[in-house]
């Protein structure tokens, strides 16, 4: 274990990756959730489950500042709860009926999520961006090994022809793991193509490291 | 093994338009089994020993049972009136299973949601009361009295009506629907969902029906038929748990469920648990 794993906030997205009205699909260690915004800005997630009848909420759809289940479009509000039941127009739901909210926030670009609240905020690197993420079918070790990163406050460091980037990795299922590629605000498009590019290399090292045991 | 009485229970297998000699290999139940055209021309089904299996024909199935079923299979009269359009629909195979097929056949809150502008449109997105019973003496569950309002309710269909609607179960993974018919007020459509249980969590699902319905191609039939579950397939293959829960607190249904309510309670009865979740086991 880790300390990118042992984190209270799990890094889930980008933020831009979840513009207003919309609903993506992530995961935690306790299961899969459903991270979506307002149509206002506000950002929720909650577990990725209708109480109704199971079906994945993040099929569903955000309007105003609801998220409906596409199955019998059940609304629910940021707190978990369940606002609409448009079977039952006149019915006021009960407050037993809820949707598992999480605790979702966000910090330079970066969208993080927990069960519960936790005491502290999430890491927030000063100066840096976010540039993108990939999943990785490799466990982090194989990650580590193949980015030869350095352990930096709760990340990884690296870098990569003079461009310096900062990782975070988070398990996914014990079998993937994601990863935010984060770099110098003042970073060159050019070096940020670089960036990227070395990042898909890098997907495909740790994956054949995990994979067939290879060392580099 | 707790599924004995699900052993016992007659499954669509195949098309009896879709025979061949050679056979289709299929599985029931996780079982892998052959279903072909026999030496005497007559439609046979084997299991992996090469030994026969019981066949039925009808509703253009071919039905078969890794059992012994102590009762025939279940009939629709209505089916049997002359001029109506018999449609093969084909197979559609889903990640789920069986028993959460059928309850979504059951359904009729997501229309507006699900099979937007066709089956149902918001705002009529509410499901009035309707009549649900167990029968007792044909053992089957029925809804009766089920309406509700739809923009296209059938390929027959212009414009939006309010359609009513009998379900009934007459088999722990077939539903019969009987729908009002637009071009013939007074008679029923008949739409089937017969599902054919390869594992707890696969099915293969043939929809069948006996529309009265002569402006239609048998083409256009079966694309309309085909569309509306594919969009149920999108839906089927996300729900979490896989398999149906049959003890309450896991899912929380409304009035609007009580035809879902009724089967699960029915398929808890008889111990037809084969694709279901239990909290003891």
């Amino acid at each position: 274990m880790t300390h990118t794993l042992s984190l209270p906030w799990t890094p889930v997205a980008l933020s831009s990756d979840v513009p207003p009205g919309t609903v993506i699909p992530a995961k935690l260690s306790s299961g899969p959730i459903a991270v979506w915004r307002t149509q206002s800005g506000h950002l929720s997630a909650n577990g990725d489950r209708c109480p109704h009848r199971g079906m994945r909420l993040s099929h569903g759809f955000v309007r105003g500042e609801t998220l409906s289940c596409i199955y019998h479009g059940w609304r629910f509000a940021d707190d978990g709860s369940c606002t609409h039941i448009p079977a039952h127009p006149n019915l006021t739901p009960p407050s037993a009926i809820k949707c598992n909210p999480r605790q979702a926030k966000e910090s330079g670009g970066v969208i993080w999520v927990a069960d519960e609240l936790p005491d502290e905020e999430p890491v927030f690197f000063e100066g840096y961006k976010p540039l993108r993420s990939l999943v990785v079918a490799a466990d982090e070790t194989s990650v580590r090994e193949a980015t030869q990163a350095t352990d930096v406050d709760s990340g990884l460091a690296v870098n990569h022809a003079g461009t310096d980037i900062r990782l975070l990795v988070s398990d996914l299922d014990g079998e993937q793991v994601f990863v935010i590629l984060l770099l110098a605000e003042n970073t060159s498009p050019e070096a940020c193509v670089s960036a990227s590019r070395w990042a898909e290399v890098m997907r495909q090292k740790a994956e054949r490291i995990c994979n067939h045991g290879e060392t580099t | 093994m707790t599924d004995t009485a699900m052993k016992d229970a007659w499954y669509p297998v195949g098309l009896c338009s879709d025979l061949s000699a050679d056979g289709r290999k299929t599985r029931l139940m996780g079982e892998p089994i052959t279903v072909k055209t026999g030496p005497v021309g007559a439609p046979e089904v084997l299991n992996a020993d090469n030994e026969p299996l019981p066949v039925i024909i009808r509703f253009g199935h071919v039905w078969t049972s890794l059992g012994a079923p102590q009762t025939d299979l279940f009939t629709i009269p209505e089916a049997d009136q002359p001029s109506r359009k018999l449609v093969d629909v084909g197979v559609v195979r889903v990640k789920c299973s069986p028993l959460r097929a059928v309850e979504n056949f059951l359904d009729i809150a997501h229309f507006p949601f699900v099979h937007t502008d066709i089956l149902g449109a918001e705002p009529h997105t509410e499901v009035e009361d309707y009549k649900v019973e167990i029968r007792d003496e044909e053992d089957e569950v029925w809804a009766t009295k089920v309406k509700f309002f739809q923009p296209q309710a059938a390929k027959s269909a212009e414009g939006g009506i309010t359609t009513e609607y009998m379900y009934r179960v007459p088999a722990p993974t077939c539903s019969v629907l009987y729908k009002t018919c637009p071009p013939r007020p007074g008679e029923w459509d008949v739409i089937c969902l017969f599902v054919q249980p390869l594992t707890e969590d696969l099915c293969d699902v043939w929809p069948w029906m006996a529309l009265y319905d002569e402006d239609n191609t048998m083409t256009e039939l079966i694309h309309f038929q085909q569309m509306i579950f594919l969009q149920d397939r999108s839906i089927l293959e996300n729900q979490i748990p896989t398999r149906l829960p049959l003890d309450p607190g896991m899912e929380m249904p409304t009035r609007a469920d009580m035809t879902s309510v009724a089967y699960r309670r029915w398929l808890k009865r008889h111990n037809y648990t084969y694709g279901a979740q239990l909290v003891a086991k």
